[in-house]
C-alpha cells in the first residue's frame, strides 16, 4: 500500500516539476544515446575483426629438395598444433599452375620460365582466439623451427594493426561508457537533490507524523529511477534513428556502412542502464535521511 | 503515560526548561500553561523527538526515550497525534489526502483508509471539504483537519500546541469539546495553551509553566 502511496506521489512530482525532469530526461537521454553509440561502434568492430581471421592465412614455406615423407612430417607437425585450423599442403607445381591462372590474361610474363622459381608450402589458418598478433608472430617462430621449414610469412602488420585498433575502441568504449555513468548520476543527482530541497517541508511534516526513511525516500527514488529510465528509452529512440540515417541515407554515398548492425540487446539494456543509474544518483542525493 | 524526571533542555547559553519533573496518567487529559516563552512548545517537541532533552529521563507510553534508537522515533511519533500550532498541513494534497497521511504511513491500505478518513473528518464537521485543498479553508477548519489528522491513526497520546491560537472564542470552544470526546474514548490528551478560558470548568489538571520551570498546578 505504501507502495501505492510512492509511485503516485512520484508520478505528481514528476508533472508538477515537469520542466525541471524533462531537462533532465533529455540530458540523460543525450548521454545514454553516446553510450549506444560507442557500444554501437564497438559491436560492429567486434563483428568485422572477428570475421577476420576466418579470412587469414599463414604461408609456410618448405625448404627444396624435400623428400615426400620429409613434406609429410612438416605438414603432420603443423596440423598437430593446437592454434591451427587448417592446414593445406600446396606443391610448387600446384603454386606455378595458380600463379598461371592468375596471369593467364597476360601470358607473356611467365614465359621463358625454364625451371619453377616457386617453392613448396603449407597454407595454415588459424584457429579465430589465436588470431591476435603477438600469438601469431610467436606461433610462426615456432613453426620456423620445425626441420624442412625455410620461411614463414603471416600478414605481421595487418594483423596488429586490427589488434591494435579492436583494443583502442575497446578501451576508448570504456572511458566514455563510464564518464557518460558518471555523467548521468550526477544529473539525476541534481535533480532528485533539487526537489527533495523544494519538498523538504512535506518531508518534514512526515517525518513528524512518524514516516520511516524508506517510506519518504522511496518516491524519489522511483522518480530518479523514472528519469533514467526515461532517458534510456530516448536515448534508444535517437539510437535508432541515427542507425537508420547511416545505414539507408549514408549508405549510398558510403556502401560499407549498410553492413552495420544494429545489436539488439541494447534496447532492453539501456533503459535497464538507465534505471540503474537513476537509482544510484538519487540514492546518493539522499544521503543518510535524518530523522 | 508519560513520565519526565528532571528534564533539562539548553539552547546554548539559554535554558529552555530547567528540571521538570512530572507524570500524566494514561486516559488522563491535561492542559500545560503559562506566557510565551515559558517552554511550552519545547516540553511538547521532546515528546515527540522534534528536540533531544539535554538531562533527565522521558517515558511515553513503553518508550524510555534516551535509549531509543533513531530507527525507532517513527514507531514513537505513530503513537502520538500532534496537532501542530502552524497545522504543518501539506498545501498540494487535498483534505483526504492529508488525513490519509496518518494512515499510509502506517501501510493501512487504501480501502481502509477511505472509511476511517471518512469518520475522523466527520468527527471535525468537515467531510464535505475532503476534496478541497488546505488553502481553500479558514483557520479553523485548518485546525479541524489537523485534528483528523491526529486522531485518524487512534494514537494513545495527542499532544496539541496552542491549538486555538489564532481562532475566534466559539471555534476555541468548539475544539475544546472535540479533545474532550477524544478524551472520553480513552485517549491521554496533553494541550499547550496561554488562553486560560480554554481550561476553565474543564476540571482538567493544569500544570503551570515559567520561565522553563513548574511553577504550580491547579484543576481547571
Amino acid at each position: 500500500m505504501a507502495l501505492h502511496y510512492s509511485f503516485k506521489s512520484a508520478l505528481q512530482s514528476l508533472w508538477r516539476e515537469k520542466w525541471i525532469n524533462i531537462l533532465s530526461m533529455l540530458t540523460v537521454a543525450s548521454s545514454l544515446l553516446i553510450a549506444t553509440l560507442t557500444v554501437f561502434t564497438l559491436y560492429n568492430v567486434e563483428l568485422v575483426t572477428n570475421h577476420l581471421p576466418e579470412r587469414f592465412s599463414m604461408l609456410v614455406y618448405l625448404k627444396d629438395q624435400l623428400s615426400p615423407e620429409e613434406t609429410q612430417n612438416v605438414v603432420a607437425a603443423i596440423r598437430k598444433r593446437a592454434e591451427v585450423a587448417q592446414a593445406t599442403y600446396i606443391s610448387k607445381e600446384q603454386a606455378l599452375n595458380e600463379l598461371k591462372q592468375t596471369f593467364k590474361d597476360t601470358h607473356s610474363l611467365l614465359e621463358g620460365l625454364e625451371e619453377n622459381p616457386l617453392a613448396s608450402s603449407v597454407e595454415v589458418r588459424l584457429r579465430k582466439d589465436f588470431v591476435a598478433a603477438a600469438a601469431t608472430s610467436k606461433i610462426a617462430e615456432e613453426i620456423k623451427k620445425i626441420p624442412g621449414v625455410d620461411n614463414v610469412y603471416y600478414g605481421e602488420k595487418v594483423a596488429e594493426a586490427i589488434y591494435l585498433m579492436k583494443k583502442s575502441v575497446q578501451n576508448i568504449s570504456v572511458i566514455i561508457f563510464l564518464t557518460v555513468s558518471l555523467g548521468v548520476i550526477f544529473v539525476t543527482y541534481s535533480t532528485v537533490k533539487i526537489l527533495f530541497y523544494r519538498r523538504n517541508e512535506e518531508i518534514d511534516i512526515l517525518k513528524l507524523l512518524g514516516a520511516t526513511r524508506g517510506f519518504i525516500r522511496a518516491p524519489f527514488l522511483i522518480e530518479g529511477s523514472i528519469i533514467g529510465l526515461s532517458g534510456g528509452i530516448l536515448g534508444i529512440i535517437g539510437a535508432f534513428i541515427f542507425y537508420i540515417a547511416v545505414t539507408y541515407r549514408l549508405s549510398a554515398i558510403i556502401p560499407i556502412l549498410k553492413t552495420l548492425v544494429f545489436p539488439a540487446g541494447i534496447i532492453v539494456a539501456l533503459p535497464f542502464v538507465g534505471i540503474v543509474l537513476g537509482l544510484i544518483g538519487s540514492a546518493i542525493a539522499l544521503g543518510r535521511l535524518k530523522l | 503515560m508519560i513520565t519526565f524526571q528532571n528534564v533539562s533542555k539548553y539552547y546554548d547559553h539559554d535554558t529552555a526548561l530547567r528540571g521538570l519533573s512530572f507524570t500524566i496518567e494514561k486516559g488522563e487529559m491535561a492542559f500545560i500553561t503559562g506566557p510565551s516563552g515559558a517552554g511550552k512548545s519545547t516540553l511538547l517537541k521532546l515528546m515527540y523527538l522534534s528536540e533531544w532533552p539535554d538531562e533527565g529521563e522521558i517515558t511515553i507510553g513503553d518508550f524510555t526515550l534516551a535509549s531509543l534508537k533513531r530507527h525507532d522515533i517513527p514507531l514513537l511519533r505513530r503513537d502520538i497525534g500532534v496537532v501542530f500550532q502552524d497545522f504543518k498541513l501539506i498545501n498540494n494534497l487535498t483534505i483526504h489526502d492529508n488525513v490519509a497521511l496518518a494512515l499510509r504511513i502506517r501501510g493501512v491500505g487504501e480501502k481502509d483508509i477511505k472509511t476511517r478518513v471518512s469518520e475522523a473528518l466527520k468527527k471535525v464537521y468537515l467531510r464535505h471539504k475532503a476534496d478541497s485543498y488546505p488553502r481553500k479553508l479558514s483557520g479553523g477548519e485548518q485546525q479541524r483537519v489537523v485534528i483528523a489528522r491526529a486522531i485518524v491513526a487512534e494514537p494513545s497520546l495527542i499532544l496539541a500546541d496552542e491549538p486555538t491560537g489564532n481562532l475566534d472564542p466559539n471555534t476555541a470552544l468548539d475544539i475544546i469539546h472535540l479533545f474532550r470526546d477524544i478524551n472520553i474514548h480513552g485517549t491521554t490528551v496533553l494541550i499547550a495553551t496561554h488562553n486560560r478560558e480554554l481550561f476553565r470548568h474543564t476540571g482538567a489538571r493544569v500544570l503551570k509553566l515559567d520561565n522553563g520551570a513548574i511553577v504550580g498546578e491547579e484543576r481547571g
